[in-house]
């Protein structure tokens, strides 16, 4: 698909994280009644007020994040907002790494609901997939109109931009997003697709998303970052989980080298709910993720899998936490990082049990390899457990691959290189082996091979 | 032209820089089995890392010969590659990769053009038959959460596929019930019988002569502190079996040997 496709419906500004940038998207947003006007103008500016007061990140609580993320750069880029008829979803979109990929399909909304976004800019089908007449999926600024209430009890909700900075900063310049509302009852086979690739000029992107399943509710939710410029994104995701509804999210972040992705995520579990994040973290130059998960209702539980691999110089901080809130509620957290060449990666890992919480399960696994001596990986678990008739696992191994392994693969003819493969490949096995679909579970296994590849031939 | 065989000629080895093996002669011949025993710490595991190339067993003198080509200073993969196996006695676990994918991989190493995918499940399935194994095996990870029994039957499935020249069996009755020890027996058997495995070599080491019933050595060979004491027919396997290494320890240390 040629670029000139990708023509954004209104002019964009110079983005910089200062007030007039500010002042300039609201007068921008005010002139239409764009889809990226999603948050209203004096919210916006609360939350910019909030950016600018709270500390970044690893300047000064150093400990919790590698990233010392008062040095992130994010003047000269563009932002703009705006929608982009085309007459069907691109099968492949034109981020060039694709194009050879049998995978790319997979990509496409084709075959659910979904929707694809080219820089902060939503594509729009004329031809629409074969939704589910049941289910919602529309650009969040529409839904708010449409599904005002909806909207309002969970967006902004979950995730606090009093105290988390980039979501203060998503939600100052916030300029596209997505709402996803499956009823009651409504039980989904194929996965809703929300896609964000980047556009051709380097773009600063704040997506909010907001998942509402109502009780007894199904779904899966794909998140999906392609593409290879020079963009900042930096969003937020909240999702509501009625009593009984199980929501699988994934998210799969394969941003370009240069590219830098802030997205934090969290889910509110009513009871019997569960929640199953299945994250991938394999693109970007700097990826900081944070992902939560509040179990709320009674008999709640949460599956959190994620992975990350660092090749090159790319730089990864993700942080998980569970909350434990009600009674039997339960939860498992396995993360499997590697990383490679000078790769640099912090996980932090968090259970909280309150006090009210009886008869909970919590367990958290977290494994790291380091594939070279300048990779490095720090893995803090921290158990917050305030009720007693509880059970509890954590167990944390930060490693090399295991000499012993190696001989033992190539006393049987595989060679040094590809036996490390094979064994690194398998060390992200029990995160990728949770994934909800075989066509999922091969992608990360693939994506995972390529990078693999990748610090060999630069080895 | 060069001879065929698998030849150790005054083979010293260390580990951690204490001398194990102190000079070992040995010549297996293609399609033959030599039996190495001796009690525990005699050097037998040794010898057989020596083989396969294991990193931590600094060979300090002497040779390791595969048909004529000294295996000398090979990566592992090498040797298996010029037709050296290795059965471990305690095999790692891999963590992630499944059987199937681990023994076609290996197996493309070896064999590069050997077998189509179609051939290659057949071969297996059969070999699986022969081993008493469950198909099953074959999506589960390389030895993880294997009982001791599914180790050693997984490592007598690998060296049926791969058809090595020579094969050093370490230890591979230890532990084993006799169900699990007559279809390691049947394995090596059944493929003593096919041509990929007519002329395999083998070197079993063994602390008990109890893999003896199922598998027949033709040569016996006992191993005492780093050195071949003594060397003989299968009946010799008998004489350890009602004796114990106590005798031949008295004759070695008394100077008859």
């Amino acid at each position: 698909m040629p670029s000139s496709a990708f023509a954004q419906s209104r002019a964009a500004v110079a983005f910089n994280d200062d007030e007039a940038t500010l002042q300039r998207t609201i007068a921008l947003l005010e002139e239409s009644d764009d889809h990226g006007g999603a948050v209203d103008p004096d919210v916006r500016e609360t939350a910019f007020a909030r950016y600018l007061a709270l500390p970044a990140p690893g300047a000064r609580a150093g400990k919790n994040w590698r990233y010392d993320y008062a040095a992130l750069e994010v003047a000269g880029l563009s932002w703009s907002s705006g929608r982009q008829p085309v007459a069907a979803l691109p099968q492949r979109p034109g981020a060039k790494r694709l194009d050879d990929d049998a995978s790319a399909d997979n990509l496409s909304t084709a075959n659910a609901g979904g929707l694809f976004h080219v820089g902060a800019t939503v594509l729009e089908p004329r031809e629409l997939p074969s939704l589910d007449p049941r289910v919602t999926v529309l650009p969040l600024a529409d839904a708010r109109r449409t599904h005002g209430d909806v909207v309002a009890g969970v967006l902004h909700q979950l995730i606090d931009f009093q105290t988390d900075r980039f979501a203060a900063l998503a939600t100052a310049f916030q300029n596209c997003g997505a709402f996803v509302f499956v009823p009651a009852g409504v039980q989904l086979a194929e996965p809703l697709v929300l896609v964000f690739a980047s556009a051709p000029d380097p773009a600063a992107v704040f997506p909010q998303i907001v998942v509402v399943l109502g009780d007894g509710a199904r779904a899966t939710v794909i998140e999906r970052h392609i593409g290879e410029s020079e963009s900042f994104i930096c969003g937020t995701v909240e999702a509501h989980v009625g009593s009984g509804a199980q929501l699988d999210y994934v998210a799969v972040q394969q941003a370009g080298e240069s590219a830098r992705a802030v997205v934090a995520r969290s889910a509110r579990c009513e009871a019997r709910a569960t929640m199953r994040w299945h994250l991938a973290e394999l693109g970007a130059g700097l990826a900081r993720t944070t992902l939560e998960t509040r179990l709320e209702g009674e008999g709640a539980n949460a599956a959190i899998n994620a992975l990350f691999f660092n090749t090159g110089m790319q730089h990864v901080d993700l942080a998980t936490t569970v909350r434990h809130e009600r009674g039997h509620t339960t939860s498992a957290t396995i993360v499997r990082s590697a990383a490679n060449d000078r790769g640099q990666g912090r996980y932090l890992g968090n259970i909280i049990i309150r006090p009210h919480a009886h008869g909970s399960d919590a367990s958290l696994r977290d494994d790291a390899l380091l594939l070279s001596k300048r990779a490095h990986i720090d893995s803090i678990p921290a158990l917050e457990i305030a009720a007693n008739d509880v059970k509890a696992f954590h167990g944390a191994t930060v490693g090399s691959i295991d000499d012993e392994q190696l001989f033992y693969a190539q006393s049987r003819g595989i060679g040094r290189g590809e036996a490390e493969r094979m064994i690194a490949l398998g060390f992200f096995e029990p995160a990728v082996a949770h994934f909800p679909s075989e066509a999922l579970r091969n992608e990360v296994r693939t994506a995972l091979d390529a990078k693999l590849d990748e610090a060999t031939e630069r080895a | 032209m060069n001879e065929r065989g698998l030849r150790f000629s005054d083979l010293r080895a260390n580990v951690e820089s204490k001398e194990i093996l102190k000079g070992i002669d040995l010549f297996v011949e293609p399609g033959r089995v030599h039996a190495l025993m001796g009690p525990n710490g005699s050097g037998k595991s040794t010898l057989a890392f020596a083989a396969a190339g294991h990193p931590n067993y600094t060979v300090t003198g002497g040779t390791i010969c595969l048909d004529g080509s000294n295996l000398g200073d090979l990566a592992p993969d090498k040797r298996a590659k010029a037709g050296l196996f290795l059965s471990f006695q305690y095999p790692a676990a891999i963590p992630g990769v499944s059987v199937a994918n681990f023994i076609r991989t290996a197996s493309q190493a070896v064999h590069p053009d050997d077998l189509t995918p179609a051939k290659f499940r057949a071969a297996i399935f059969e070999k699986l038959d022969v081993l008493d194994m469950d198909a099953a095996l074959l999506g589960r990870y390389v030895n993880d959460g294997f009982s001791g029994g599914e180790k050693k039957r997984l490592e007598m499935l690998q060296l049926a596929m791969l058809a090595p020249k020579y094969a050093i069996l370490d230890e591979t009755d230890s532990g084993l019930d006799v169900d699990a020890l007559r279809a390691v027996g049947d394995s090596v058997n059944d493929m003593r019988k096919s041509d990929a495995g007519r002329d395999t070599g083998f070197l079993i080491i063994t602390h008990y002569p109890r893999i003896l019933q199922y598998i027949t050595a033709d040569v016996v060979h006992i191993m005492l502190d780093g050195r071949i004491v003594k060397t003989g027919g299968p009946e010799l396997a008998q004489t350890i079996e009602r004796e114990g290494y106590d005798r031949i320890r008295e004759e070695a240390a008394a100077g008859a040997l």
